[in-house]
């Protein structure tokens, strides 16, 4: 079952088109990759869905009903700009922003020890917010987005300003909330970070959605016939014309061939283990960086 | 929440009675201090070359005369000198007095205007009474004070009965101007308080996090409600703390003035005890003669409707810029009004009943503070009613439109905006 259903939605800002005829369908408990490079409609997108704006036409639903303003409370949104009350405290803030949620005070403040514990800023609480590093206050960013249990999180580029360590430290966390029910929107423009917890992804350029799909499907359908192949005896793979030819890719811990058309794996298989000592051979599925690039620039 | 519990917030709270107060009570304060706090006796030597002036000079608290007979004093500093500490001045009445009308006073340090002009009061008079004997009318003196005009008007109003009430109108001006500051000075500084707030969470990118939690107009209107009540919470502190403070200066005044009445008339050159006690009594029964329930009333009304107006204004505009520097261009105008306003309402004080005032009193922009001054005069309640309803309508006719720049406008960076652009997203 899908927890958001963006059906049709259209938007238009001062006579530009931000978001044309676009469909989202969320599943439930998944971690979804909204895709696009910078001005694509990501941003007004999410704003629809958080309720900042209103579309002009088309319907949003959450789990099944269409969106309405008590359903922001079951939302838990970290916007790309981050941005606290640099001025207040850092136990004062977390609270109030859960609050606005509608959380009561009282369970808010257990919540917030928990996270704090869990993110070690435990004894920074009563100092001001603008005393924290950026690292830190990105934590607090985090908790603040997290602390109320909102059944869908939205995260605009949210591994941003963190370093190796606490991106993964992000990573686990956003993958727990996952297992705990909640359904994740994940806008990113880093596709490192996609492969790597995204389940299925919606493209967006233009205003249009051009690409979507799980992310192992969209692969697949972008695969061009390269395979990793691996011999013995540092002998070199020479390209044979009636079955592949040779790929130069210097990264790679192999030759990169790419089968010529209706050739099969196994044809080539054979052939391989005929002229060399065959160790490996793996199939090159093209990496979501490559698949983006060429979606963004064909169209 | 950001705003109460700042620590300058609650500093300005408590100081600002506290500056009044003192502010007021300092030329009360400083002549006290200038008779009080001299407590030693000053002695002043009088040699009296006429030898009928030297009973002029009555000794008080602070000054003790010294009369010695002319003839024995050649020169002045020799006696001076020979006295050593036990005299800190001399005083010459010469023998042709009645005509130089002058006399010296010697001494070593430089006498304050204090001794000064207690001398010449207390010579004033004998000599005065002395030249209108030596005119040989017996009762020229009795016939002078009978002649002696002081005019008063007494402005009395007629209620709607015809009874009789008696008014000061200078109070009354005097109120108007305080309540019309008052509108001002709020409305102006938390205006710029609101638009300050708005540009902060709009620098700080918070306002998309808070704007995902509530909505745009909610916000604004949380804003401008919040800030109007902690105004009002202020200003609610500083009534109380002001009349507890001025109670508590009325209560050591008070007593300070029964115990030394001189020296605190003297410094604040006041008539006299006789016509302070007048003033004081007239100003009670103008401060009887205001209806103040129907005044504080009509101010709170307007007072709320203006700092919606305003509040609302700074609020919109506030939301267009990125930078609490670039905000000029937009609260230029709105300051403008402001200063406009107070102006006219300045003007008004002369002529509270003239077609200006009348204008300025009924135009919402205006009319928060001009309609102060005119307050106490009693306005036409078909006035009152039309610019209540025109500035409350305003003030929703604001709201809205602000409501639609802020919701706009607080998502948008970059660029600055002009005008123009920005009256363009109210549609």
């Amino acid at each position: 079952m899908n927890f958001i259903d963006v059906n049709d939605v259209v938007k238009q800002y001062d006579g530009h088109l931000a978001l044309d005829h676009v469909d989202l369908h969320v599943p439930q408990g998944c971690i979804y990759g909204l895709l696009g490079p910078n001005g694509a409609g990501k941003t007004s997108l999410i704003r629809i869905i958080n309720r900042i704006t209103r579309a002009d036409s088309g319907t949003v639903m959450i789990n099944g009903k269409p969106l309405e303003d008590k359903d922001i409370t079951n939302i838990g949104y970290l916007p790309e700009e981050r941005g606290l009350y640099k001025k207040i405290k850092v136990a004062d803030e977390i609270v109030y922003l859960a609050r606005l949620k509608g959380m009561p005070k009282k369970i808010a403040l257990s919540e917030m020890e928990k996270w704090l514990e869990r993110f070690e800023l435990t004894e920074w609480k009563g100092r001001k917010v603008e005393e924290l590093s950026k690292g830190m206050q990105q934590k607090v960013q985090f908790i603040t987005t997290v602390i109320h249990r909102p059944q869908l999180l939205i995260f605009d580029e949210p591994f941003s300003g963190f370093d190796p360590v606490n991106a993964e430290q992000l990573k686990r966390e956003i993958m727990q909330l996952r297992d705990e029910g909640s359904t994740i929107l994940f806008s990113t423009h880093n596709m490192a970070s996609v492969e790597e917890i995204c389940e299925q992804i919606t493209l967006i350029n233009h205003s249009r959605v051009v690409l979507e799909g799980r992310v192992d499907e969209v692969k697949q359908r972008y695969k061009k016939n390269l395979f990793v192949v691996n011999v013995a005896d540092g002998a070199v793979v020479q390209a044979q014309e009636s079955l592949f030819e040779v790929v130069p890719d210097a990264l790679q811990q192999g030759t990169v061939i790419k089968l010529c058309k209706g050739v099969t794996l196994r044809d080539t298989i054979a052939w391989l283990n005929e002229h060399y000592t065959l160790t490996g051979i793996t199939e090159q599925l093209p990496s979501m960086n490559e698949i983006f690039i060429e979606t963004v620039q064909n169209k | 929440m950001t705003l109460v519990g700042k620590k300058s917030f609650i500093v300005m709270t408590l100081l600002i009675p506290v500056l009044i107060l003192l502010v007021g009570c300092v030329p009360v304060l400083l002549a006290y201090v200038n008779n009080s706090a001299d407590t030693s006796v000053t002695r002043i030597a009088v040699i009296d070359e006429t030898g009928r002036y030297a009973g002029a000079l009555k000794n008080n608290t602070n000054y003790r005369f010294v009369p010695l007979s002319g003839q024995n004093v050649k020169n002045p500093h020799d006696f001076y000198k020979a006295a050593g500490e036990s005299l800190d001045a001399v005083i010459v009445i010469p023998a042709d007095v009645e005509n130089s009308q002058q006399v010296s006073l010697y001494s070593e340090k430089t006498m304050g205007q204090n001794i000064l002009s207690y001398v010449t009061r207390c010579l004033n008079d004998t000599l005065r009474n002395a030249k209108i004997a030596a005119m040989g009318d017996p009762e020229l003196l009795s016939k002078m004070e009978q002649a002696q005009v002081e005019t008063q008007v007494k402005s009395i109003k007629w209620d709607e009965k015809g009874d009789e009430q008696e008014q000061s109108a200078g109070l009354a001006s005097v109120i108007g101007m305080v309540l019309a500051f008052l509108t001002y000075t709020f409305v102006l500084s938390y205006g710029a308080m609101i638009m300050n707030s708005v540009v902060e969470e709009k620098t700080n990118r918070i306002v998309e996090v808070i704007v995902s939690s509530c909505r745009p107009m909610e916000l604004m209107m949380g804003k401008i409600i919040g800030v109007g009540l902690v105004g009002l919470t202020q200003f609610a502190i500083w009534v109380v703390l002001l009349s507890i403070g001025s109670a508590i200066l009325g209560l050591v005044g008070g007593a300070s003035m029964v115990a030394n009445p001189e020296a605190v008339t003297a410094g604040m050159n006041l008539p006299g005890e006789a016509g302070a006690a007048g003033a004081i009594s007239e100003i009670n029964t103008a401060i009887a003669s205001i209806n103040w329930l129907s005044l504080l009333g009509n101010f709170v009304v307007y007072f709320i409707g203006g700092y919606l107006l305003y509040a609302s204004l700074f609020a919109g505009f506030g939301s267009a810029v990125d930078q609490a520097s670039d905000s000029s261009q937009f609260t230029m105008p709105i300051i403008l009004v402001m200063v406009i306003a107070l102006y006219a309402g300045i003007a008004c004080i002369e002529n509270p009943n003239g077609p200006m005032a009348e204008w300025c009193s009924i135009i919402p922009f205006t009319s928060p503070v001009v309609m102060m001054v005119r307050l106490p005069f009693d306005v036409p309640w078909w006035q009152l009613l039309l610019s209540i309803v025109l500035l409350y309508a305003t003030a929703l006719g604001c709201i809205w439109l602000s409501a639609r720049i802020y919701r706009t406008g607080i998502l948008l960076y970059g660029k600055k905006r002009s005008f123009k652009e920005v009256l363009k997203w109210v549609r």
